[in-house]
């Protein structure tokens, strides 16, 4: 076989990236080209140039791999250390786990979601450029899903609420709010996926996600948390940059797409903050040393960072999203409301709550000096008490909650702390429910989709939250007990109260014998 | 102590201060290199080292790896010189770049036209000629002490390099301009060097070219239209140039006169404050409303300058943006000062 020879030793970065990757496209010969890829154009978004596609960070597959193994042994020659050394008793305090738990609960299955969906839409983009983008954020996210839960299985092998996570994840009533967020996302059509995901959460949100894990883990001498976090990050430049591109490319294509982003936009910068409820309470309440309070990440994240994105895309027409002004209007009750539904319903998740102690209140109020004394403090004062009697207070009803997010609908009015907001909409004889205008408008956009929303509560209702023959009808039964089974939570151990819980204990106890002789 | 920090790829050439990172004297340069977390984690801005020693900073251990650290590779945002270094980067090509080396000159005022009540034409004849693109700058030093530079842009055609013209507002309370406006005299020697600055026609575009210009941001759009016009452009040209009032609005005539002689020169001045009794015919609004009117709010398939105060340019460009011209066809003048570095930016635009 004649090998063409050439003269040129080495392949200029550009001329490499084009051949990987406008290279491996071809010109359809023999179907059309709108079956091969059916799914780009129902959405009403117009591309005229798919050649106006600009890759901003170029990265072909060769260097990929190489890139990433080197990654990889880094992070697990850090997490292996931290196994072999018992990290986990180095910590700052038990409490700590429970962030863990939330993490691997709650986030890192979202990770897995997000490589299924880059995934799917790498298949469904016309052009060979937004294709391959798609494929590698897709490989990252699936790397990312793999490192965090094999950095979080050292936790597992000694702890509670984590053995189940992928189970809990689908089922257990409080993960289906950042599941259904993510399965809204991936049963959107590839542009509002790549604009909910790629841009509004990847870009605008990312760092009130990622920081107060990561900085919360290095805080809390989580060494193993700490590592994939910085990990992750060298790729999440990446994941940022191509959602600018994405978001550039599409409102500058065509005038008729600078609504439908912008409807975009509105939707996922508020489906995102209420999703973001756990990791304020997790901020504020869950982090035994704090970095910094839900109100300071959104002033510097949110209000700084974002808002001089949008003043740049003011110039495409783009407005910030009017949900913002309600945002601005909870960000001092926000986490509050959370950990007293959490400490409340303490049955129903698989992680420990606590009451804030002295000390954590008073930081409270120095960080919400309009809120906290005055709507929170009294009622931990009062459930304080109830503890001390002996009767600590538990709520054990199942809770409504919101059609969209699936929040319970804990929250309270705009501007009103003492009065609990719920809106209402008919659709087709049936009422539906939601904690806000913001989550009603979404419904009433695509009524069809939202009202196929799997809620917990009604699930549990309809019996569907009960292991395969279950008898409701048999003597004793208790529904409750049997939900709990279902969901795969052990009462006693995986939920409830921290102080003088299983971990509590455990972890005192092995502290001990690592510090003392005997 | 300062070391040379040579840009292979476009063949620039940066002095980096001891301490300072590639990327911040690039920027300050006004060579945009990508970047974006700016302390070393997100290896956006990785560059290539190819003679030279430097310093990695904070780099991160993830973001830039050994293998690569052996390969050459650095991150800008942390990377210090610990020699002269040469380095290749991600920055495109630009055909029009002449790339000319910036130098010093001595020249001598010749003539200051009171052009306004607020701007002066200073006419400088240099003992050396000058070679730039029309639409650079020179950095003039100003005051007595001659410790002072400032820039601005040639107002002149760059066909006659050896007699260049500044356009100069006084800035109330401004240190260099009021110095030239009280204190500057015919006859007194200056001393400038340059040229610099990326804001130039891109005569290779071969598109329509729209100048949109404020106040005495009018002096780089002068240079480029006459520099147009001397080598027998033939491509439209619009000229939409802004001032408050008729009595702030210079070389008026000669533009109307450049508008008759050539069909494809368009001229269109805005007043935004002109009194309504005052006679004027012409516009009145601001640049930005002009030139949406002028174009019916389409500017495609052209290249847009722009040049003037911030406000105007930030105007103009959502204007040219929402009548769908973008980044890549959108060129400003772009000065870094200490404030902007402090300025919360967002990183969805390169250059405007």
């Amino acid at each position: 076989m004649d090998m063409p020879v050439t003269k040129k030793k080495k392949l200029g970065l550009k001329e490499r990236y084009a051949l990987m990757t406008r290279g491996l496209g071809w010109e359809p010969s023999y179907q059309p080209i709108d079956d091969i890829f059916p799914m780009d154009r129902f959405e009403g978004i117009k591309i005229h140039d798919w050649d106006a596609w600009e890759d901003p960070f170029r990265l072909t597959m060769d260097a990929y791999w190489k890139y990433q193994a080197e990654k990889e042994r880094k992070l697990y020659a850090i997490v292996d250390a931290f196994a072999q050394s018992n990290g986990h008793l180095t910590l700052s305090d038990a409490r700590y786990i429970n962030t863990v738990k939330l993490f691997v609960n709650g986030f890192a299955p979202l990770e897995y979601m997000s490589h299924r969906g880059f995934a799917h839409i790498g298949r469904q983009f016309r052009d060979v450029g937004p294709r391959v983008a798609c494929m590698m954020q897709s490989l990252d996210e699936m790397r990312h899903s793999q490192t965090q839960i094999h950095a979080i299985s050292n936790y597992n092998r000694y702890y509670s609420g984590m053995a189940e996570f992928r189970h809990h994840h689908d089922y257990l009533p409080y993960l289906q709010v950042p599941k259904s967020f993510f399965e809204d996302a991936a049963t959107g059509g590839p542009f509002e996926f790549i604009v909910a995901i790629g841009f509004a959460f990847e870009y605008v949100l990312t760092n009130l996600v990622f920081v107060p894990f990561i900085s919360g883990a290095a805080y809390n001498g989580d060494m193993g948390a700490m590592t994939f976090g910085f990990s992750a990050q060298s790729d999440e430049a990446r994941h940022m940059t191509l959602g600018l591109e994405v978001i550039k490319f599409v409102l500058e294509q065509d005038p008729v797409n600078v609504p439908i982003v912008q409807k975009w936009l509105n939707k996922w910068t508020w489906r995102g903050v209420r999703l973001l409820t756990l990791v304020a309470m997790m901020q504020d309440y869950m982090l035994p040393k704090r970095v910094m309070s839900w109100a300071e990440a959104w002033e510097i994240y949110f209000e700084e960072n974002c808002g001089a994105l949008f003043r740049d895309l003011a110039r495409y027409g783009i407005v910030m999203p009017p949900c913002v002004e309600q945002i601005r209007l909870e960000r001092d009750h926000l986490s509050h409301i959370a950990w007293c539904h959490f400490y409340q319903a303490r049955g129903t998740s698989d992680f420990h709550v606590w009451l804030p102690s002295k000390e954590d209140m008073d930081w409270l109020s120095a960080k919400y000096p309009d809120t906290f004394d005055r709507y929170y403090r009294p009622r931990y004062e009062y459930w304080a008490k109830c503890e001390a009697e002996g009767k600590p207070f538990e709520a054990t009803a199942v809770p409504m909650q919101c059609q969209v997010c699936q929040i319970p609908m804990m929250f309270t009015e705009p501007g009103d702390p003492l009065t609990l907001c719920q809106r209402h909409a008919d659709y087709k004889g049936e009422q539906y429910h939601f904690c806000s205008d913001h989550c009603r408008d979404i419904f009433e956009d695509e009524p069809e989709k939202f009202i196929q929303s799997k809620i917990a509560g009604h699930e549990v209702f309809k019996g569907n939250a009960f292991r395969p023959g279950t008898d409701p009808t048999a003597e004793g039964f208790n529904p409750a007990a049997e939900a709990l089974a279902f969901f795969r939570i052990e009462h006693g151990r995986d939920n409830g109260l921290h102080n003088g819980s299983t971990d509590e204990r455990n972890f005192a106890l092995w502290r001990g014998l690592a510090k003392a002789n005997d | 102590m300062s070391y040379t920090l040579t840009i292979e790829t476009t063949g620039d050439e940066v002095e980096v201060a001891e301490g300072q990172t590639i990327l911040d004297a690039c920027l300050r340069a006004g060579i945009w290199l990508p970047h974006a977390c700016c302390h070393g984690l997100c290896a956006t801005c990785k560059i290539q080292v190819t003679d030279g020693e430097i310093d990695h900073g904070e780099a991160s251990s993830f973001a830039l790896m050994d293998f690569e650290r052996d390969e050459g590779k650095a991150l800008a945002c942390c990377a210090r010189l610990e020699s002269d270094v040469s380095i290749e980067a991600d920055i495109e090509e630009d055909p029009d770049a002449l790339g000319i080396p910036v130098e010093d000159f001595e020249g001598v005022v010749t003539r200051i036209d009171p052009l306004t009540p607020t701007i002066r034409g200073i006419h400088v004849a240099l003992d050396r000629p000058i070679r730039f693109q029309a639409g650079q700058y020179v950095n003039l030093t100003v005051g007595e002490e001659g410790v002072l530079t400032r820039a601005f842009s040639l107002a002149s055609n760059p066909h006659a390099p050896g007699a260049v013209e500044l356009n100069i507002r006084i800035v109330p309370g401004g240190v260099g301009t009021t110095w030239i406006h009280e204190h500057l005299k015919e006859g007194d020697r200056v001393k400038l060097s340059g040229p610099y600055g990326r804001f130039f026609v891109r005569h290779s575009a071969k598109a329509p070219m729209l100048f949109l210009a404020g106040g005495s941001g009018l002096s780089s759009p002068r240079s480029m239209i006459l520099d147009l016009i001397a080598r027998n452009e033939t491509l439209p040209i619009t000229l939409v140039y802004g001032a408050r009032s008729r009595e702030e609005l210079y070389y008026h005539e000669e533009f109307e006169a450049l508008a008759r002689t050539h069909a494809n020169f368009r001229y269109v001045p805005a007043l935004s404050d002109e009194p309504a009794d005052s006679g004027w015919t012409g516009f009145r609004g601001y640049v930005h409303e002009a030139a949406r009117a002028a174009f019916d709010n389409d500017f495609r398939g052209h290249k847009a300058y722009l040049c003037g105060p911030p406000v105007m340019i930030e105007a103009c460009l959502a204007t040219l943006m929402q009548g769908r011209l973008f980044e890549k066809d959108i060129y400003t003048e772009k000065f870094f000062s200490a404030a902007d570095a402090q300025q919360v930016r967002s990183p969805l635009f390169r250059r405007i």
